[in-house]
């Protein structure tokens, strides 16, 4: 496919290049071309008109009467045709001049012919601007007779105007084809950093672990030293994550232990406002490691370590836990038209943000819970979870997404999960809402992805 | 009701333990995996509390072994590990619920009871069989809407005999309920608690079938 050079793209910087280069040489071919085809051809021309005066001078002669007469015509026929262009002049003083048969009309300036030498002039014709060769030979009474020969200017232009135009034809498609092979040559040339650009946007949008595919010695070993870094830098992501949720596990058994004795302490009448105190902050020392454990996870889950994720492989297990989880309740999944639609996104991140959802919609439905996708027409795929419970006030659905927003105390729950989905939809690029359905609660999740999802 | 802790921090271990046993269960305490794993009658317990990181294996595996191997004990995973891949993984693979360390015991005790209920396919915690009605949260008993004074094994065993009315228990289950393994088992403990419960709840509830045990009659 050919692309279009943008501004400040090397594409665009070897098209510049390369024009300027032809339209330089080829201007150069033409100024060239035309100068010695000029010089040439006036060359040959003045050298037969030279011929022509001489013929001229040879056929004269002077009759009985001492009149100017020509033995036959000059054997170019075209001083017989009227204003033809090409003229002659026979002229001696006090004798009527002969002029050839063409010069129908004027004269020629016989100033030109004043030397047995031939000379040669730019001069007015009968019919416009002329060459004028003449000289001048004595009869044989010894009068001087001048002999002129005259061709119209336009003649010589009209030689050196034709082969310009076609000399011209000919550069502008000598460097229309010049310009195709240059564009050709930067097509072939950078087809490497297009494959690169394909191969970034695959590893970007989390479709491909590294650049992949083989590259010229210029860019391969920018492209080694690429991949090291993104290999490095998954593997730094991974152990980061691994070390957050290590420091995590280490921070809770700990924290169970002193909530544990925060609760004996509670039991102590002289105790209890301390054992509250250690409660509450060993409350928010958990909302702070669950919910700081997750936008480490999330915001480490960037698409470039992610893989594609299928729908029916992530959303399958997740509702088979919650049917577990909320026994009580029924749990349906939807799939549509999206059963083998893939997303680039990670798959522990969507897994994440469909689970809380669809526990928090576990915990508040009467009956049913149903997770549906669907694609629109755009190509975002649409995840929706609706339940039958009670739904949100307009006051608690302004709330849902901070930290700690729980709307009943009696249900299990740190009021963590909305505010956690919302940071894993941003870090993952996904649109979260929750609205009011017709007999519960709406969660949807819009994933665009700059259409790069994909139907497998 | 006897539970199998499996919980490898041993003051973690200690603690809950002593609150479970004062809530009634008899609580036997598992500190890796090698040990939960050949606990002789793991599926005679009420049920497992599982910790998923055990310092010899992963919890998860213990629990798919077992499910593996047909135990159906009610099993609730207590981790510190909080993602919700952890927590499908965990329920895929046959855990009845997940809690994420640090809990309430209060809520611990509540999804125990939940857990309970379900097993019994009941939403209540409160089993009615007759005039009898044994509330397990509130951990009371009323004999025709008057209240019953049990003792704390008096509870447990009526608690068991509602649980499996109808059903033969041999003196054996019954000790396994409520008792734990290493605890001192008098020969005729069984015999001295089901003689005080008939007393309150009268003799005709409970029927003894020689070599055999004991039926709570429905």
């Amino acid at each position: 496919m050919t692309r279009l050079p943008v501004p400040g793209s090397l594409r665009l910087r070897f098209l510049l290049a390369i024009c300027i280069w032809v339209v330089l040489g080829v201007s150069a071919i033409w100024f060239s071309a035309v100068g010695i085809f000029s010089a040439h051809v006036e060359q040959s021309y003045h050298e037969e008109l030279e011929v022509h005066v001489r013929e001229l001078a040879r056929l004269a002669e002077f009759d009985e009467d001492g009149r100017i007469a020509l033995t036959r015509p000059l054997s170019d026929p075209r001083y017989e045709v009227p204003l033809s262009g090409f003229y002659w002049q026979i002229s001696a003083d006090d004798r009527d001049p002969l002029r050839s048969r063409s010069m129908t009309r004027g004269s020629l300036d016989e100033r030109v012919a004043h030397s047995p030498e031939i000379l040669h002039t730019r001069d007015g014709g009968p019919t416009g601007p002329a060459i004028t060769y003449g000289f001048t030979q004595a009869a044989p009474d010894g009068e001087e007779v001048h002999f002129v020969i005259a061709t119209d200017q336009s003649e010589l232009d009209r030689l050196i105007g034709g082969f310009t135009r076609d000399l011209t034809v000919w550069l502008a498609g000598l460097g229309s084809l010049l310009l195709a092979t240059g564009l050709a040559i930067i097509g072939f040339g950078l087809h490497p950093l297009d494959r690169l650009a394909k191969a970034t946007a695959r590893l970007r949008r989390g479709e491909a672990a590294e650049l992949e595919g083989q590259y010229p010695a210029e860019i391969g070993p920018l492209v080694s030293d690429l991949n090291a870094y993104v290999h490095q830098n998954a593997e730094m992501i991974a152990r980061a994550r691994v070390q957050a949720g290590n420091l995590a596990h280490s921070l809770r058994t700990p924290l169970a232990i002193i909530t544990d004795e925060a609760e004996r302490l509670a039991q102590e009448p002289n105790c209890s406002p301390a054992a509250a105190v250690l409660l509450e902050q060993g409350k928010a020392m958990e909302q702070q490691i669950s919910y700081q454990l997750a936008r480490a996870r999330s915001s480490s889950g960037k698409p470039y370590a992610a893989r594609t994720v299928r729908l029916p492989d992530v959303a399958v297990p997740i509702v088979r836990a919650m049917e577990r989880l909320h026994p009580e309740k029924n749990f349906s999944l939807v799939l549509d038209n999206c059963d083998q639609v893939t997303l680039p996104i990670d798959a522990v991140d969507y897994s994440e943000l469909l689970s809380i959802l669809l526990d928090n919609a576990g915990k508040w439905a009467r009956n049913e819970v149903e997770l549906a996708f669907v694609r629109d027409s755009g190509g975002a795929v649409i995840a929706r979870i609706s339940d039958d419970g009670p739904g949100m006030t307009k006051e608690q659905l302004g709330d849902a997404f901070l930290l700690g927003s729980r709307f009943d105390t009696t249900k299990p729950g740190a009021g963590l999960g909305l505010a956690i989905a919302r940071e894993i939809a941003d870090a993952m690029g996904a649109e979260l809402e929750i609205l009011n359905g017709k007999t519960g609660l709406i969660a949807t999740i819009i994933f665009r992805g700059e259409g790069e999802t994909a139907i497998a | 009701m006897r539970l199998l802790l499996v919980e490898d921090d041993v003051e973690l271990g200690r603690r809950l333990s002593e609150r479970l046993r004062r809530a009634d269960f008899a609580v036997e305490l598992a500190v890796n995996r090698s040990a939960a794993e050949d606990w002789p009658d793991v599926d005679r317990m009420t049920a497992i509390i599982l910790d998923l990181g055990l310092p010899d294996g992963d919890g998860l595996d213990l629990l798919k072994h077992w499910r593996d191997a047909r135990v159906e004990t009610p099993i609730l995973i207590l981790t510190a590990r909080g993602s919700w891949q952890d927590k499908v993984e965990g329920l895929n693979a046959g855990a009845d619920d997940f809690v994420v360390k640090p809990v309430r015991f209060e809520e611990l005790l509540a999804r125990l009871n939940a857990l309970f209920r379900r097993q019994q396919g009941s939403r209540s915690s409160v089993i009615e069989k007759g005039n009898l009605r044994l509330d397990t949260l509130a951990r009371t008993a009323e004999l025709a809407d008057k209240p019953l004074s049990l003792s704390r094994q008096e509870f447990r065993l009526l608690h068991l005999f509602l649980r499996r009315a109808g059903q033969v228990m041999s003196q054996t289950d019954i000790l396994d309920d409520l008792y734990e393994l290493d605890s001192e088992r008098e020969p005729n403990t069984v015999e001295v608690l089901v003689g005080r419960l008939r007393r309150k709840i009268g003799r005709e509830r409970i029927v003894t079938l020689r070599g055999m045990g004991y039926r709570f009659e429905t």
